[in-house]
């Protein structure tokens, strides 16, 4: 167990002794770690991943069928090789593969500046008294609650002042941090972060930095995880400001797809196509490091 | 441990990433001479596909020509407004519909080249129909693009559907019968009534088929010349209100909303006998109903005379980086020469009175259509037509119209109080 | 520490003026200038990006501006308030909100909490559940439109042609009042129940397990488990949720947008599914009238503003009626 404690970062700060770990905290496990799931679970779970991948698997259908077979009466239920010649048309109509660069840059640096700033200002907001945090953080919840659609008049006209219309940061550093993210790792945190851990850091000596880094990180990771995936999932899929801010010469994914199948008659499979090559990044980013975005949000109770 | 130190080593290359990618926002490099023309336009122009840039780009080995689309025009004119407003970020070409050709006319006139202003400028605009150039045409005589193509309109139906109902198929015959709308609506009821009609389906589409088209039928729309909305009073919406009002009430219409998931459904499956369709529906209707319906559709004359629905300009920003380079390539791709490639090719019908003579266009047949002389009917239509004025608020108006056409057809709404909610919500919306 | 120390602070949450409690004791820690640095990052992005925006917003709405000449504003003061609130239009939207908020958290909400604790099981294929549970969030909007536009569909839709099959009548989905709300509810609800079931289930990992075990001692069933150590457990994550959805009740506007498949902003023939978010878009986007779809994003603020105070206040009473 002793193995898997958070330990600080030794090498950065030579001759600091790691915050001990209260033996409470080794205690605490997954809730659910040892209660098997019953068959009734099973079913349940099955019936609710079937409904939110349909419209998905309905993608690669209608991405392989004509308009008027898709709006046939009853319709396919099975995609075809089309599919494939379709995805091509998609890909020679818009600059998917530059998009899919870009939009993997814009939504990587959103998520690690969300996580980190919003980590570090929940953690300020939940467990630090300072003079004017509860104004603060009234402030940031208030900010959520105020619509943002009109809002991108003066962004724009602010992105055009400094020269941005059409590059990256135009997207990225608007979205940057969000009070959503702000908001939930403070409630995480709060009931999450347990105060004698921060004293006994504290006692120990350790600078507010370390006790961040070696303490409330750790026990934020699933909360993290979570915002991560939120964040990164969001930045992906976004695209009332990015059609705005950036055109098909320097596109996010959004943007190149909103570029598909014009034309008087819509070509629906081809914005079919080209959407599932749009989401089909996520999915494998998911499915492959998926153990570990996932696992993320067990390790900070079973390991913490 | 390991899993602390691998994370916090993510961590520190999302950063690097982060401060590569806004430190390096790359300009366009390339100083090998070439001029680079960005043509900003939403889904319906065509002129890649129709491979009229490659043309051009091999006249004139100096330019290179770089398209970004939005393919939903509302999308791009929000795109539009909001660069419009800061000045900043417009392409060198900007494509104008005419759902908002009027509101750029009437706000940001100067915002855009006058083509009335060039050289030869009177010789390229007698090449347009009078009805193009004027919407695009400010009060202090400015025209601010040049049209691409135009949307005159004609009366597509399903001739198994009419046979079965017992009515004739015949083109000219129809066109006779229906030389009005009084006549249209004789023609639906005997639709209606007959009792060989397919089941399920109704005579037209919904009630908007028949407003949209006879609206501008009058000599006035939604405005007044001075783009002032005059919904109230106008004779085209009066005599339109009253044809499609009585087509909703009689329940000959399918009660769809016009481009909707279920009047795309219901090409393919037959569900009506009737549609008004400009000339670029009928690409729409080829698209939907797919290979299944081939033949059994045909094109008759709009009754109650010709109008326009749809089309576009291109315009040339002030502001644009090679405004010269701009213009020339508006003018050479509105050119008549340009827009006969562009109906042979693409479908789409040309603007240019000169264009539209030529005989690749006026004997043009269609074959999906039972062989129409689409190049005749449409022709004739755009010929015919004469200039209603619009204003900014046409196509928010013409919805309101719509909306409260579907309640009469589908919530039994009485044609009186769907008149005054339309009212009500066209006050609201013109402000 | 025990949950029931916590208790004052979940009530403290979305009311900033709440005392900090005696039963806290102060220290050296939580007494910290640090503070100020935490915050900053956030704070310094915040203010380059958001509040500018925020504030225009505020300033446009007292200014008759149209979308095509906004240097041209004319100051108006509240004019622009006053007529929203003689305006049906604005009440319309205000019910339709309402009961779509409704009709769509409620259950959302109620279905996340379920499968978090489903998911927090141990469970073969743990990850393939979780991340299918956030595919809804992923699909895009254009692949969710053509689905949902088929199932719903009057004449040619599946649910309707599975309700003509056992014997009922087709329903207009998108022409009714409450067909068309319950069906956008649907949709909310298929697009953010995971979401937030992934945000219950991170919270489910901060419960200490020895509570469980206590309870399991004595002699608690599953379901007085869930009830007795988790949902209290939860609790700042259920309020947070709650706040989260209830702002994005009060703003939702993607989902009407899509159900009316054509891209028309009006909320339906009768306006039946206009939400204020959607009549501010309407407003500002479609008939130029941006001052007055400023003044529908404050009067939004507010009406945000007064709910969740309400839930904020009920929070605090029950902690300290539990206390």
């Amino acid at each position: 167990m002793t193995v898997t404690a958070p330990r600080p970062v030794d090498d950065a700060v030579p001759g600091s002794r790691p915050a001990p770990v209260p033996p409470r905290r080794r205690r605490r496990r997954a809730a659910g770690r040892v209660t098997q799931a019953g068959p009734l679970t099973y079913v349940l779970l099955v019936l609710t991943a079937l409904v939110s991948v349909f419209p998905l698997y309905w993608t690669a259908v209608a991405g392989s069928h004509t308009n008027a077979e898709i709006a046939a009466t009853p319709p396919p239920f099975l995609p075809d090789a089309d599919l494939f010649t379709n995805i091509g048309r998609a890909m020679d109509e818009a600059p998917i593969g530059l998009a899919l660069v870009n939009t993997i840059v814009v939504a990587g640096c959103i998520t690690v500046g969300t996580v980190l700033c919003c980590t570090l200002a929940g953690f300020a907001f939940a467990k630090l008294r300072f003079r004017g945090n509860k104004a603060l953080l009234g402030l940031v919840v208030g900010t959520m609650m105020v619509p943002t659609q009109l809002a991108i008049i003066p962004l724009f006209l602010l992105i055009a002042e400094l020269e941005w219309v059409n590059q990256l940061q135009a997207v990225v550093l608007p979205t940057l941090v969000t009070a959503f993210g702000v908001f939930f790792m403070r409630q995480y945190l709060s009931s999450a972060l347990p105060d004698e851990l921060l004293e006994a850091g504290r006692m120990d000596g350790a600078s507010t930095a370390r006790i961040f880094w070696s303490i409330v990180v750790p026990v934020a990771r699933p909360a993290m995880a979570v915002l991560a995936m939120l964040t990164f999932l969001t930045a992906w899929n976004d695209f009332f400001w990015p059609l705005i801010a950036l055109t098909n010469e320097n596109p996010t994914v959004q943007v190149a797809l909103a570029g598909l199948g014009g034309g008087y008659v819509p070509d629906r499979a081809v914005i079919m196509a080209g959407t599932l090559i749009g989401t089909l990044p996520i999915l494998v980013v998911f499915t492959v490091l998926g153990r570990h975005i996932v696992g993320g949000i067990m390790q900070g109770a079973v390991k913490g | 441990m390991t899993v602390l130190r691998k994370s916090r080593a993510a961590l520190g290359v999302g950063l690097a990433v982060a401060l590569l990618a806004t430190g390096c926002g790359g300009s366009d490099a390339g100083d090998d001479g070439t001029i680079t023309l960005d043509v900003g336009l939403f889904g319906t122009f065509g002129f890649e596909e129709a491979g009229l840039y490659d043309e051009y780009m091999e006249l004139h080995p100096e330019i290179r020509i770089e398209e970004t689309s939005v393919e939903r025009s509302a999308d791009y004119y929000r795109t539009l407004q909001t660069r419009l407003a800061a000045n900043s970020g417009l392409a060198d070409i900007q494509g104008i519909e005419i759902g908002f050709v009027a509101d750029l006319v009437a706000n940001h006139a100067d915002a855009f080249v006058d083509f009335a202003a060039l050289d030869g400028a009177d010789e390229v605009l007698s090449g347009f129909y009078d009805w193009k150039v004027e919407p695009a045409t400010s009060e202090d005589g400015r025209v601010i693009g040049l049209g691409t193509d135009a949307g005159p309109e004609a009366m597509c139906y399903r001739r198994d559907l009419f046979e079965q109902a017992g009515l004739p198929t015949d083109r000219a015959e129809l066109s006779a019968l229906w030389a009005d709308w009084d006549g249209y609506l004789e023609v639906g009821r005997r639709y209606a009534a007959a009792p060989g009609r397919a089941e399920g389906t109704s005579f037209v589409d919904s009630p908007a088929s028949i407003f949209s088209a006879a609206v501008y039928q009058g000599e006035y729309a939604y405005a007044d010349e001075d783009g002032q909305p005059i919904p109230e009073t106008s004779d085209g919406v009066q005599a339109a209100w009253a044809d499609a009002s009585t087509a909703a009430e009689e329940g000959l219409t399918a009660g769809l909303t016009q481009f909707g998931d279920e009047w795309n459904s219901a090409f393919a499956n037959g569900g009506f006998a009737t549609v008004a369709c400009p000339a670029w529906m009928l690409g729409y209707i080829t698209s939907q109903a797919g290979d299944g319906a081939a033949g059994l559709w045909d094109v008759a004359a709009l009754p109650g005379g010709s109008t326009n629905w749809g089309g576009s300009w291109l315009g040339v920003p002030e502001s644009a980086e090679n405004r010269e380079e701009a213009v020339a390539l508006v003018q050479w791709l509105t050119a008549p020469e340009q827009q006969i490639k562009m109906f042979t090719r693409e479908a789409h019908f040309p603007s240019s009175q000169v264009a539209a003579e030529d005989p690749a266009v006026s004997g043009a047949v269609n074959d999906y259509f039972n062989g129409a002389p689409v190049g005749e009917i449409f022709g004739q239509s755009a010929a015919s037509l004469q200039f209603t004025p619009i204003s900014r608020y046409d196509t928010q108006i013409q919805e309101a119209f719509s909306s409260a056409l579907t309640n009469v057809a589908t919530q039994g709404t009485s044609p009186d109080d769907a008149f005054d909610d339309a009212m009500a919500e066209i006050d609201d919306i013109v402000g | 520490m025990t949950i029931a120390s916590d208790e004052p602070q979940v009530a403290s949450i979305a009311a900033p003026s709440a005392p900090p409690g005696p039963a806290r004791r102060p220290s050296r820690l939580t007494r910290n200038r640090w503070g100020y640095a935490y915050v900053a990052p956030f704070f310094v992005l915040f203010a380059c990006f958001s509040l500018y925006p925020f504030l225009y917003t505020a300033w446009i709405s007292l200014h008759d501006v149209d979308l095509g000449d906004v240097d041209g504003a004319q100051w108006v003061g509240l004019a622009n308030y006053g007529e929203l609130l003689t305006s049906e239009f604005f009440w319309n939207a205000a019910r339709n909100t309402l009961t779509i908020g409704v009709l769509s958290t409620v259950p959302q909400l109620a279905m996340a909490l379920g499968l978090a604790h489903l998911l927090n099981y141990s469970l073969r294929g743990r990850t393939f559940f979780r991340v299918a549970m956030l595919l809804p969030y992923a699909t895009s909007i254009a692949a969710a439109t053509l689905v949902f536009g088929q199932l719903f569909g009057r004449d040619y839709g599946l649910i309707n042609a599975g309700l003509e099959a056992v014997g009922f009548d087709r329903v207009d989905w998108e022409g009714g009042t409450w067909s068309s709300q319950l069906a956008i509810s649907v949709i909310v609800i298929w697009r953010w129940t995971g979401y937030n079931a992934l945000i219950y289930l991170a919270a489910m990992q901060a419960i200490p397990e020895d509570l469980y075990e206590a309870a399991t001692l004595d002699g608690a069933s599953r379901w007085k488990q869930f009830l007795h150590v988790t949902i209290p457990g939860l609790r700042p994550t259920i309020l947070f949720t709650i706040v989260v959805s209830t702002i994005g009740a009060v703003q939702l506007f993607g989902e009407p947008l899509l159900f009316s498949g054509n891209g028309t902003t009006n909320g339906g023939s009768s306006n039946q599914y206009q939400t204020l978010g959607l009549l501010m878009y309407d407003q500002g986007w479609t008939n130029f009238h941006l001052g007055q779809a400023a003044a529908t994003a404050w009067a939004m603020f507010l009406i945000i503003l007064v709910v969740v105070g309400a839930w904020a206040l009920l929070a605090r009473r029950r902690a300290r009626a539990e206390r």
